[in-house]
This record gives structure tokens, C-alpha cells and sequence, in this order.
């Protein structure tokens, strides 16, 4: 889906409909994206909300930096390896889906985390489709401003597409940094006052000998400097290679050979 | 019906002329509390208050010093209000005309009052990044500091600086000379510090935290650097960006230096472990957090920062 046709699109929903600020169960209201996503994504399903075990959100109430929020879903011991289907959404930004996730069959994703931009205060909801065709939600709350305006910072400079690797000791997790402003296509040049047309990683793929593990269709509301991290309950497999594209279809991929002292080193 | 009219002409301009009758000096209500630390030397010390509580606009230390030519004004505080007030406590004390307002860094509490001195007509004086770092921060103070300016507030109010600090400048007050200094990005990228050579007094701007937490919007590294440096001035006192004032330079630098080196190793540490931010945000420096103020709206965002910046060295 077009970045403009989303923006518009919830633009005009949210312009429409407001939001309803009546929170109940923990549980974030509908407000005019999701209403619209909803039907789009999963139209006449039934979506459950299951208890944090399952699975769970975790972003701050307050950012501490609007521009890179960071995401955690969690999944417990009963959805390891029956998840095919993440989908993060942000409700009141101009491209409310931050990112899809598809896993592979029976992928032990224990744990995703990813930084976003926050537009304005909004609803933060990731929806997940089971193996079995069933779907959870779980949302927050975050209280943020201006995360999609932000002016690219000093720290977005470098080689664009650099990818690293920070896995922990043990290996189950790994931190993955991808050199890459993701502009949103809302920043302004401070220099020139001119707009800063978006540029952004649109896909991500993890796969080890080929075989893929996890791929994210991914846009604007990610940060500069694209991260994601994975956790499993098992050490992760090596080779893992990613590939990365982005909106101007230009190609990145690094690989990680398994060794826990082989972090940063690694590049194209 | 004409009498009437003219006696009411002439009540109005009474009413009009009644406050230069007794001169311009304005009444302690609306003027600032000052400290006068050494002749000349005058500060107002700021409320340790968050950045979104009531009184927001009155949280740095800002202040003036009087020479035999002239008056120059250390930041304004973050709003017209306290602007004005600063000015009004100015009016009390001398007649001199204020020459300079010099602003140590772009944050609203340091700047937000410029616009009460354009009348004085004059320099502003700030670090070379200073004005670039205003133009890229108006939409910002406009959006969020809006109620802190007039109404209706608008842009023309946020006054950035027409003499740009390159490394350093000497400005004369008459039997006074003040050094500024322009510093490489530490707290902000555009900070700045006065020294006054008569007193000795050392103003800090925000690269000097006193029990409030050090906010980071800069370079946590080069933050240290500086810190190496400021550690080295010989001078009788410090007027830090937030707290009280000090005559031990070097142990309030210690403190905030031992706080940066903890944010920096700490958040290395993570990232070597391929710590999510989460986890930096919760682990990193936490034996910290006794020592200083406001330690949960400032402490996460600085962590989010230096994760961000050593992410990639």
C-alpha cells in the first residue's frame, strides 16, 4: 500500500471520527485508523484479547524520545512457534502500520523489539494471527509529539545500509542496527527549510542457508537507524543472514556466522 | 457637555502621566528576586521544577552584570513573564542601558525571554550554532511554549543572535570585561559560557547541572571532554544552568562528570550484550539515581540518547 494513500486515508478517518478517550481493561479504544485497518486487514474476524502471558506489548507511557520510541511484543511459553503473523500498528500516525511481520512455520520468536516515530499521542496495537488462523491484540498507550517531524540527528550520517550485529551472550537474542535515515517524508532540512522526500526501509528478511525465518514489510514509522531485535528460547541459528531493501529499491544484506564475539565488526 | 468633556480629557492623561511622574522604576512585585554574588553581579536562581509543571518558565538561573558602561544579561528565562521581570529587577538596580543579552544555549528556559529586551536595542550574543539551533527549535516553542510568550505568540518573538561566538569574544562593560567562550557540542551544540574577569564569577550555562539531573541533547563524550577542560578554570564561583550557586568548581564538575561516565559505560555495556533500550533505560546508571532530581523525566531520555549515539561508534 502506498505510503500518501495510508496518510491520506487516516487523515481524513481521524479528521472524521476523533477518538474516543474511554480506555477499559488496559485495553486502548478503537479510534478511526484502527476502525479502518481493521476492515482492511481483518475484515469480519473476531479479534481476542488474551492475557499478557500469550503475548505482550510493552512501549513507554512517556517517550523518551518521540522520534525513537521503542517496542517490545512479547510471546509466552502457549504462542512460541504458533505465531505466522505479526502486525504493529500506530494509530495516529500519518502511516498507522509500522510493520508486518511474517513468521516461518514454527519460528520460535520469543521476543521482537523495534524503535518507532510517535507522531501524537496515540493507541500503539500489535495484532497477532496464530497458526491456527485465530488473532489476538494487545495495545498501549504512548504520549509523544512531533516523533515523524523530527529533523534527521547527527547519529543518521555514516554508510547508508552498514548492518550490525549485537547478539547476547548466550545467543538467543540479537540486536540488529541498520545504517539508514528513514525519512518519513514529514522531516524538514534544518539548513535549507526545504522538505526531505521519504526514503525508508520497506522490507527486511532474516533467513538462515536460505531458509527464511522471519520477513517484515516495514515503512516511515520506523527510526532512523532501523533496529530490531529477536529473543528466542533457543540459541539463535547461524548462519543468519538479512536483507534489507529500501523505498528506492536499493539492496543491503549482512551476515552473522555464529560467533557471540563477532558483534559489531560485521558489515556488507 | 463641553466642560465635562475636558475635565474627562484631562483625568485620562493624568491616569496616562502618572507613571513617569514618579519615573520608570518599576515595583518589586513584577521584578525578579536577584542575589547580588559579588559587585555587579547579579543572579536569580531557578525553581528545580519538571519541564511540564506550572513555573516551568522559571527553572534556570539567569541573571546580569552591571559594568560602568553597561549592562549584559545572561539568558532570560522561558517566557515573557519572567523576560520582563528579569528586566524590571535590571531597572531597579541601575540606570546603565543593557547592551548585551547573551544566551548560553537554545533551551526555552534560557531564551524565551529575549523579546522583553528588544526595546533596549540590544546585541544578542550567542554560540555560532546558536542561531541555527533557534531557527530549527520555533516550531517547537510555538507549539509547546506558546502560552509562555504574548498573545497572539508568533515567531518574530523567539529571538535568536546577531553576534555569533566563534571561540571566544571579549565584550567591554566599562571597568569590566566578560570572556565568552564557545564550546564543541556537550550538553547542546550551541553552549557558551561568561566569565567575568573582575569578579571571577564563572557562568556555566547548562554545562553545569547542580542536583538536577543533567538533561542530554548533545554529546555525552563531548559533554566529559568539556567538563575535563571547565574543571580547569581558577575561579572564585560558579553559576551552573540549574542549582546553587558554588565556589568548588571542580567537585560539582565531579558529580556530573561520575553521572556521564556511568550513562556512557553503562549503555556500552548494553549494547556489547545486545541490550535492548528498554533494558539500558532500566539498568543503566541506576546507582545514580539517589543523587539527583527528576531523575524519572530526564534519566530515560538521556539513555535513549547516548543508545542512540554509541550504536554506532
Amino acid at each position: 500500500m502506498s505510503c500518501y494513500r495510508s496518510c491520506v486515508l487516516a487523515l481524513l478517518l481521524l479528521g472524521c471520527c476523533g477518538s474516543s478517550l474511554a480506555v477499559s481493561d488496559g485495553q486502548t479504544p478503537a479510534s478511526g485508523a484502527w476502525e479502518y485497518l481493521q476492515q482492511q486487514f481483518y475484515p469480519g474476524r473476531s479479534i481476542g484479547l488474551l492475557d499478557e502471558k500469550y503475548m505482550s506489548l510493552e512501549a513507554p507511557a512517556n517517550t523518551p524520545d518521540p522520534a525513537a520510541t521503542p517496542l517490545t511484543l512479547r510471546f509466552g511459553d502457549a504462542a512460541l512457534g504458533h505465531i505466522r503473523q505479526v502486525r504493529v500498528i500506530i494509530d495516529n500516525n500519518p502511516s498507522p502500520v509500522a510493520a508486518t511481520f511474517d513468521l516461518a512455520l514454527g519460528a520460535r520468536v520469543a521476543e521482537i523489539g523495534l524503535r518507532v516515530r510517535i507522531d501524537r499521542f496515540t493507541s500503539v496495537r500489535a495484532i497477532a494471527e496464530t497458526t491456527d488462523g485465530t488473532l489476538e491484540m494487545r495495545s498501549t498507550w504512548v504520549n509523544a509529539s512531533g516523533g515523524c517531524s523530527t529533523p534527521p540527528s547527527a547519529a543518521a550520517a555514516g554508510t547508508l545500509g552498514d548492518i550490525r550485529f549485537r547478539p547476547s551472550p548466550d545467543a538467543k537474542s540479537m540486536l540488529i542496527s541498520i545504517r539508514h535515515p528513514n525519512n518519513s517524508g514529514f522531516q524538514i532540512d534544518p539548513r535549507s527549510g526545504e522538505p526531505i522526500p521519504s526514503h525508508y526501509v520497506s522490507h527486511i528478511r532474516f533467513s538462515t542457508d536460505g531458509r527464511t525465518l522471519l520477513e517484515a514489510d516495514t515503512g516511515i514509522s520506523l527510526s532512523e537507524n532501523p533496529t530490531l531485535r529477536l529473543a528466542s528460547d533457543q540459541p539463535l541459528p547461524a548462519p543468519l543472514t538479512v536483507d534489507v531493501v529500501d523505498s528506492l529499491d536499493a539492496h543491503f544484506n549482512a551476515s552473522w556466522r555464529g560467533s557471540v564475539a563477532e558483534s559489531a565488526a560485521i558489515s556488507r | 457637555m463641553r466642560r465635562i468633556r475636558l475635565r474627562t480629557f484631562v483625568a485620562g492623561l493624568g491616569v496616562l502621566l502618572w507613571p513617569l511622574a514618579f519615573g520608570a522604576a518599576p515595583s518589586a512585585a513584577d521584578a525578579l528576586t536577584v542575589l547580588q554574588l559579588a559587585p555587579g553581579v547579579f543572579v536569580h536562581l531557578g525553581q528545580q521544577l519538571p519541564l511540564d509543571a506550572p513555573g516551568h518558565d522559571d527553572i534556570a538561573n539567569i541573571g546580569f552584570i552591571v559594568g560602568s558602561r553597561c549592562v549584559a544579561v545572561i539568558d532570560t528565562g522561558g517566557s515573557m513573564r519572567i523576560g520582563r521581570a528579569l528586566r524590571n529587577a535590571i531597572k531597579q538596580r541601575t540606570t546603565r542601558p543593557i547592551c548585551y543579552v547573551i544566551n548560553t544555549h537554545v533551551h526555552f528556559d534560557h531564551v524565551l525571554g529575549n523579546a522583553a529586551f528588544r526595546e533596549d536595542r540590544p546585541s544578542f550574543v550567542g554560540h555560532w550554532a546558536l542561531a541555527a539551533a533557534i531557527a530549527r527549535s520555533r516550531d517547537f516553542f510555538l507549539q509547546h511554549y506558546a502560552d509562555d510568550l504574548d498573545q497572539p505568540a508568533d515567531a518574530a518573538q523567539i529571538i535568536g543572535p546577531d553576534r555569533a561566538v566563534q571561540h571566544t569574544l571579549d565584550l567591554d562593560l566599562g571597568g569590566r570585561h566578560l570572556h565568552l567562550q564557545a564550546w564543541p557540542t556537550a550538553h547542546t551544540d550551541c553552549d557558551l559560557t561568561v566569565l567575568d574577569d573582575s569578579s571571577r564569577t564563572l557562568w556555566a550555562g547548562d554545562l553545569l547541572f547542580r542536583d538536577r539531573l543533567p538533561a542530554l541533547d548533545g554529546s555525552a563524550s563531548g559533554w566529559l571532554a568539556v567538563i575535563d577542560q571547565l574543571s580547569q578554570l581558577q575561579v572564585q564561583r560558579t553559576v551552573p544552568g540549574h542549582g546553587p550557586v558554588t565556589t568548588d568548581l571542580a567537585a560539582a564538575l565531579d558529580a556530573e562528570r561520575r553521572y556521564l561516565r556511568a550513562l556512557i559505560d553503562g549503555v556500552r555495556e548494553q549494547l556489547a550484550q545486545g541490550g535492548s533500550m528498554q533494558q539500558a533505560i532500566a539498568l543503566v546508571a541506576a546507582a545514580e539515581k539517589p543523587h539527583w532530581l527528576l531523575w524519572d523525566s530526564t534519566h530515560p531520555r538521556n539513555v535513549a540518547r547516548v543508545y542512540e549515539q554509541l550504536e554506532w561508534e
